[in-house]
């Protein structure tokens, strides 16, 4: 399959995370808008950072004067599953020029990446999730700006009952991962009993994800080296 | 009120620190994908980094979150169906979370 079409697969199978995508993103808008974002500052954020976590987490610090050094540690921190992710590709990306991984890298997204692992081996995995990108990109943008249209009527919301929204999402792919990903189970049981030991010593958030992805992957070494006798 | 060149800072930092996570580690794999046996190791890492993420927000969840959750979990698992999991999610959360919570 072409890198074209399977860019179009991407669109084509992006239906059920653009809903989902769309419903967040009205929420930031309401959000943005209550943080006094113009509407074009909100829909610049949305396009150039492309994260919904992290762009709900940088707005908890949004006043004046703007902690640069806080924003950018909590964006680094909420988005570094997608180094994880990035590391997941490295085998599927082959066969495309360096320049166009580079540029193509900026919609790199959960949803794409989880799907792309039950897809025929054919298909183009940077086209794809590419694609996906592209109609999750217009979900988020089109949801950013109907929620700052909106958000006068919204002032007194309490966005608190929908904390957890972000988590059922993550359980949504985690399930499609489990079924799609021909991986061995081990690496995210150990992953998680980690994370639950972790959080359990009261850990600072950013040291139970490092640490238990680390066991995680020294669970999936030492699986790989027994499996390989 | 944040001003305008304040903000067009803070948004260009989100920006790049963002892209960089998502370029950084693809290019950390290229560095390490001659090591042996690396492949199945690297393809395991999304669903260690979810699950590092799920686990200590379900053990801290409410009688309502939990519930939320076992019915994303259930309806994955029966239909593949993300719209239908998470609707089902929300509106338990919106819905029961004000009785459910209260107990």
């Amino acid at each position: 399959m072409s890198t074209y079409q399977s860019l179009l697969l991407g669109i084509r199978s992006s239906g059920d995370y653009f809903i989902s995508t769309f419903m967040f993103g009205v929420m930031f808008g309401i959000a943005a808008s209550a943080a006094g974002l113009s509407q074009w500052q909100a829909l610049l954020m949305s396009a150039s950072s492309f994260t919904a976590s992290g762009q709900f987490a940088a707005l908890e610090f949004w006043q004046s004067p703007l902690p640069y050094g806080t924003i950018a540690l909590s964006v680094a921190l909420v988005s570094s599953r997608n180094i994880l992710l990035g590391m997941a590709m490295t085998h599927r990306f082959d066969g495309h020029s360096l320049k166009r991984r580079i540029v193509w890298l900026f919609l790199l997204n959960d949803p794409g990446v989880v799907t792309s692992y039950r897809l025929e081996q054919n298909v183009d995995r940077l086209g794809y999730i590419t694609g996906y990108g592209i109609a999750i990109m217009a979900s988020w943008l089109s949801s950013t700006w109907l929620g700052l249209s909106v958000a006068d009527i919204f002032t007194t919301l309490d966005l608190g009952a929908i904390d957890f929204a972000g988590p059922l999402v993550i359980a949504t792919m985690m399930m499609l991962f489990i079924k799609g990903s021909k991986t061995q189970s081990t690496p995210w049981i150990v992953s998680s009993i980690t994370a639950l030991i972790l959080f359990e010593l009261e850990t600072v958030n950013y040291l139970v994800l490092l640490l238990s992805v680390a066991a995680g992957i020294t669970a999936a070494v030492i699986q790989e080296r027994q499996l390989r006798g | 009120m944040v001003d305008q060149q304040s903000t067009l800072i803070a948004i260009a930092l989100m920006a790049s620190v963002v892209y960089l996570t998502r370029v950084g580690g693809y290019f950390i794999g290229l560095q390490l994908r001659h090591i042996a046996g690396i492949k199945p190791v690297l393809e395991a890492l999304p669903g260690c980094a979810f699950m590092a993420i799920l686990a200590p927000a379900i053990r801290q969840g409410s009688v309502s979150e939990i519930l939320a959750m076992s019915c994303v979990v259930l309806i994955m698992w029966k239909s593949n169906n993300v719209v239908f999991a998470t609707g089902t999610g929300m509106a338990v959360l919106l819905l029961a979370g004000p009785y459910l919570d209260g107990i």
